[in-house]
């Protein structure tokens, strides 16, 4: 019994220095097979949300994504949903937004680019106001809160 | 001393201790040059160099010496700060500022380490995501790589990834060295179950809130590495926080105890390794029948990983991180490397051979990048 846990031990070991060594060759490989994981993707929370619908004008694209009511149990009162403008986007953004499909207009947003300024009017009382307006590497984005019921 | 290094074979002669360093100097070699030096621009060229040269040079004095502890912890402390360096070099150059913007939490771009791993298993589980705004695979630091890396490290090296692995423990590593004596002796031991208490708290917390609780609330090293732009009182509470953990328990407390106070009580990641501990092949023994109770490892282990009682009970804890620092002070030479399954007080020297090879092997390949990259930016400072 002893001499098989020395060898058990002993081969584990060695198994794990076979490890190490294949590890940061194999780095590359490895980790694209675990990006493949069904696990291995960004809570909406992050990345923003399926994009539903795109707005395409003669410069720019608006990308309007699916609200995002994620929980850990159920989904929340609470979310958002984001808006991102790309391509060669105007000084001042003016887009009328339906996120809902229910075919009314939910809410106005006006985005001062030059002062960084964002006014949002609300047409929908589940409509609560902006969480974020930021410019990015892209062009500009908004997340406007909301709530679902 | 001599002597009994001679007699228990720790110490090797100057040829042997060469030869026990070649394969690490042809593994290294290859990894840092792909096989082929480039001398194109000297200041890169210089910097692979005195790399390559630092980590060889301190694992051959490993071996010619016997002690482990001292060269490990060179390259631990030289790995963190060097991170730091590089990811704050590389803030100010792309962004200007060590806080990152909201534009880059849209985008995802949070360089992402492993210490988020515990909180988005819950998360990863129920909810079938991962709740960090970082990249799942492509770009620097991102999700995929990270915890590849972390996994085979724990799984080799359990808890010994916290002194052989982790980018960030060579902080308080390195300032729990700066008295020869501590001022605070006495912390009781049952402050190392802390660390559980804290992955209980943010597994739960960022599971309910999908949002990793101990990076956005408690981290403290967000104060030598990015964190979010102070621009709202929340914002300003934490980096208040983040600074004062770092003040405590990364610099003043490890000073004042000589213990790596953050890794015993605070990290979580530290508890999740320390687990890994009952996996791994590599273990710290002690040989009873030579253990003459001095208790003189207890006294410089740096993790609250030994008491008295285990000692006596001729067993290390699972929190031990297996940094050889008990290994290098114990007169007797009772406590050792060891491989499981193979009784303490033998085939020691194997034991020790393999796991310095596996461990500092991983040790020199992580960090060569980072500190290669910082070597390259001081020496363009220089000249
Ligand atoms: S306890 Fe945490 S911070 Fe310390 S070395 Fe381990 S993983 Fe790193
Ligand atoms: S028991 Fe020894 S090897 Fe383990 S952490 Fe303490 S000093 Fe380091």
């Amino acid at each position: 019994m002893k001499k098989v846990k020395i060898i058990a031990g002993i081969s584990w070991a060695f198994l794990c220095l076979i490890m190490i060594i294949i590890l940061f060759p194999g780095l590359n490989s490895f980790s694209v097979s675990v990006s493949k994981l069904p696990f291995m993707k960004l809570n909406p929370k992050y990345s923003g949300g399926e994009i539903a619908k795109q707005m395409i004008t003669a410069s720019c694209t608006l990308d309007i994504r699916k609200p995002v009511f994620n929980g850990f149990f159920k989904e929340r009162n609470s979310g958002f949903v984001q808006l991102d403008w790309h391509g060669t986007i105007p000084e001042t953004i003016k887009d009328s937004i339906d996120y809902d499909n229910d075919g009314n207009k939910d809410f106005c947003v006006l985005i001062d680019r030059k002062d960084s300024k964002t006014v949002l009017s609300p047409f929908n009382k589940k409509v609560k106001g902006v969480i974020i307006s930021t410019p990015t590497s892209y062009g500009w984005a908004v997340r406007v809160g909301l709530d679902k019921n | 001393m001599d002597n009994v290094l001679e007699k228990t074979g720790m110490k090797k002669s100057f040829g042997k201790s060469l030869l026990y360093t070649l394969p690490m100097f042809l593994i290294t070699f290859m990894f840092m040059t792909g096989g082929k030096p480039n001398f194109s621009d000297p200041a890169s060229a210089l910097a692979v160099l005195t790399v390559f040269l630092l980590v060889n040079v301190l694992y051959f004095f490993m071996h010619y010496t016997g002690k482990t502890d001292r060269y490990r912890a060179v390259l631990f402390i030289i790995f963190a700060l060097s991170l730091s360096y590089t990811l704050i070099h590389n803030m100010l150059e792309v962004r200007k500022s060590m806080s990152f913007s909201q534009a880059d939490i849209l985008e995802c771009k949070i360089p992402f380490c492993h210490l988020v791993i515990p909180m988005m298993i819950l998360p990863a589980v129920f909810t079938k995501s991962i709740i960090f705004p970082g990249s799942i695979i492509g770009g620097f630091a991102n999700i995929s790589s990270m915890v590849v890396l972390w996994l085979i490290a724990t799984i080799v090296l359990g808890r010994g990834f916290c002194s052989w692995g982790c980018f960030y423990g060579g902080w308080d590593d390195g300032f729990s060295r700066i008295r020869k004596k501590p001022v605070i002796k006495k912390i009781s031991e049952l402050w190392r179950w802390m660390p559980f208490a804290v992955l209980i708290m943010v597994a739960l917390t960022s599971a309910l809130a999908l949002m990793p609780t101990y990076c956005s609330w408690i981290c403290p090293f967000k104060a030598v590495t990015e964190f979010e732009q102070v621009t709202s009182v929340e914002s300003a509470t934490k980096a208040g926080i983040f600074l004062s953990l770092f003040g405590g328990l990364v610099i003043a407390l490890p000073v004042m105890t000589r213990k790596r106070t953050q890794c015993s009580f605070l990290c979580p990641m530290g508890a999740v390794n320390t687990l890994a501990n009952k996996i791994t092949p590599f273990t710290v023994k002690i040989d009873k029948n030579s253990c003459n109770e001095c208790f003189k490892c207890v006294e410089v282990c740096p993790l609250y990983a030994l008491t008295p009682a285990d000692i006596k009970a001729g067993k290390v804890s699972l929190f031990c991180s297996k940094c050889g620092k008990c290994v290098d002070a114990c007169p007797k030479k009772a406590i050792n490397y060891g491989i499981r399954g193979i009784p303490a007080g033998t085939m020691k020297n194997f034991s020790r051979n393999l796991f310095l090879f596996v461990s500092f092997l991983f040790m020199a390949i992580f960090s060569a990048g980072s500190i290669i990259s910082t070597f390259h930016g001081l020496l363009k400072l220089i000249f």
